[in-house]
């Protein structure tokens, strides 16, 4: 086991609001985790608390086992973070010097240049005069600066066009080919789903769920499975299908919302009803994430 | 050290391409300079010594302009914009970081002094003695401290723009009060005697004193040390309260 970030039991209030609750959770080397949540869920918190950069009320972070403080870990992570521009005064290829001589075993700046996208051009503009995407990309290229092991991208695609979003991506996704550790945060369920492999998911300061991709999306998004049915008959007998969650009617085809389409539909056939054009659905992820941050507010059909 | 090297490399690059610096700690004192002992007759008797005088009065006004400004408006700017966050990630320690900051700012001081002192010897042809020479600047590099913590302090503001403001007319009041742009014994009696207790007054004074060929009194000395004491502990307090959220 290699354990690269463990947090046990981290709280964090402002003003008496809390931010983060009693959040445990560990991560391996080489995983590609998305903590996903909708705005003010406690994503920013908990990882400017995973990083040292606020102490929490309550519990510990560490970072490879150590103080994410110390001179050691750092030289092992990178971050973008928001709110964080550039250093004016400097030609970008100043700052990469300049950022690159903090750490023991630097990426060239070529490999730099590559790997986000910054251009040659670009080096020797003064940060203060390049384009927001360009800010991004240095901002990206000195997370990287130092080869890290272990890498934090809070929303790093707010404010990237498309092409930007699609090549940061990719770049992810080769880090996490040569066994980086990636953390990142969206409110972008679609952007958990494609890259993660991991999601904790997170909601008024509290994990929510977290899990595979996949297994959230059988676990929490209910499949569908629904009919044509002949007579009129009456919703209560579906009710008595096993792992039933929820029976509607819509239109002449009626639905049968379950944990196990399966065994749905084992059950539809050996009862022999005149049920005709059945179809299932998977549950949408984005249904599932929708569901559970709005407990409560339960969609009326 | 490499990267603490680095640091200081970046930081003076960085003060030598601000226009203001340029403008304020150069060009300015040095535009002073020329019209007070050339341009304007001031009628003074001893027209060698006024001209010594008012090279240290200038090279004074220029560092202390650097230390509170420079120096103060660049901390709040680099906070602002999540600089100073970034770097705490990384494996500068905070330590390293303030410490290459001063010992830049102290390089870019030297800088100034041997600018405006040759400015000096080109305009006026100022003759002074090597010790004294040496002595002015170095006094000039070690007594600035006061306005460095000052600057510390300015750094501690929210906004640039308040910032900015505010040290501007520090930085004017204490000059003029000072007896930076003119000598003290123009003014009313009572300002005399308030001023005397000005940290830029003390600054001067000591410069003024190794230049008329005397070292800096005392008094100067421990006035000084206590206001950087004062500043220091106000900037540390209030630093620390900011942290706590």
């Amino acid at each position: 086991m290699n354990e690269v970030v463990s947090l046990k039991h981290v709280s964090k209030s402002f003003k008496n609001e809390k931010a983060v609750a009693d959040v445990s959770f560990s991560i391996q080397a080489g995983e590609i985790v998305a903590i996903l949540g909708p705005n003010g869920a406690g994503k920013t918190t908990t990882i400017l608390m995973m990083l040292g950069l606020m102490e929490p009320e309550t519990g510990f972070s560490t970072l490879f086992g150590n103080d994410p403080k110390s001179k050691k870990v750092r030289e092992k992570i990178g971050a973008m973070l928001q709110e964080v521009s550039v250093m004016d005064g400097l030609t970008c290829r100043e700052i990469l010097t300049l950022v690159r001589s903090y750490y023991p075993n630097p990426l060239p700046v070529n490999e730099l240049i590559n790997l986000t996208g910054l251009e040659e051009k670009d080096l020797k503009k003064r940060a203060e005069k390049l384009s927001g995407g360009q800010k991004r990309r240095l901002n990206f290229a000195l997370a990287l600066a130092g080869d890290p092991d272990l890498l934090f991208f809070d929303e790093p695609t707010v404010g990237m066009d498309i092409s930007a979003r699609k090549s940061f991506w990719d770049t992810v996704r080769l880090l996490r080919e040569r066994g980086k550790t990636i953390i990142f945060t969206t409110h972008y369920l679609q952007e958990a789903d494609d890259v993660a492999e991991r999601i904790i998911m997170f909601h008024k300061g509290r994990i929510v769920a977290d899990g595979r991709p996949d297994v959230l999306k059988s676990k929490l998004a209910r499949q569908t499975v629904s009919f044509v049915a002949e007579n009129r008959m009456p919703l209560d007998e579906f009710w008595k299908l096993p792992n039933v969650r929820d029976v509607y009617r819509l239109g002449d085809r009626i639905y049968v919302l379950s944990d196990d389409s399966d065994r749905v539909l084992e059950a539809l056939f050996q009862n022999k009803w005149n049920i005709r054009n059945i179809q299932t659905e998977q549950g949408k992820l984005e249904e599932a994430f929708d569901h559970l941050t709005q407990t409560g507010k339960r969609e009326v059909v | 050290m490499n990267m603490w090297i680095a640091q200081c490399k970046a930081e003076i690059t960085r003060m030598l391409r601000n226009k203001y610096f340029v403008f304020w700690s150069l060009f300015m004192p040095i535009l002073f300079y020329y019209i007070f002992t050339r341009v304007v007759n001031t009628g003074v008797a001893d027209q060698e010594a006024w001209q010594a005088h008012y090279l240290m009065s200038m090279t004074t006004f220029s560092v202390m302009g650097s230390s509170i400004m420079s120096l103060g408006i660049r901390l709040v700017q680099e906070r602002t914009q999540g600089w100073t966050l970034y770097m705490r990630i990384t494996p500068l320690s905070h330590t390293a970081y303030f410490f290459a900051k001063m010992a830049s700012q102290t390089l870019i001081h030297l800088f100034s002094i041997l600018v405006i002192f040759v400015a000096g010897i080109l305009l006026n042809g100022v003759s002074l003695t090597v010790g004294v020479w040496i002595m002015s600047a170095s006094w000039i590099l070690v007594a600035s401290t006061p306005f460095l913590a000052l600057g510390t302090l300015v750094g501690t503001m929210k906004r640039v723009d308040t910032a900015s403001g505010v040290s501007n007319v520090i930085y004017m009041v204490l000059a003029v009060c000072g007896g930076m742009w003119m000598p003290v014994e123009v003014f009313p009696d009572l300002m005399q005697r308030i001023v005397k207790w000005l940290p830029s007054y003390n600054f001067g004074n000591g410069a003024w004193e190794i230049a008329a060929g005397h070292v800096p009194a005392g008094n100067s000395i421990f006035i000084l040390i206590g206001y950087s004491i004062i500043f220091m502990l106000v900037s540390n307090y209030i630093r620390r309260k900011q942290e706590v959220v």
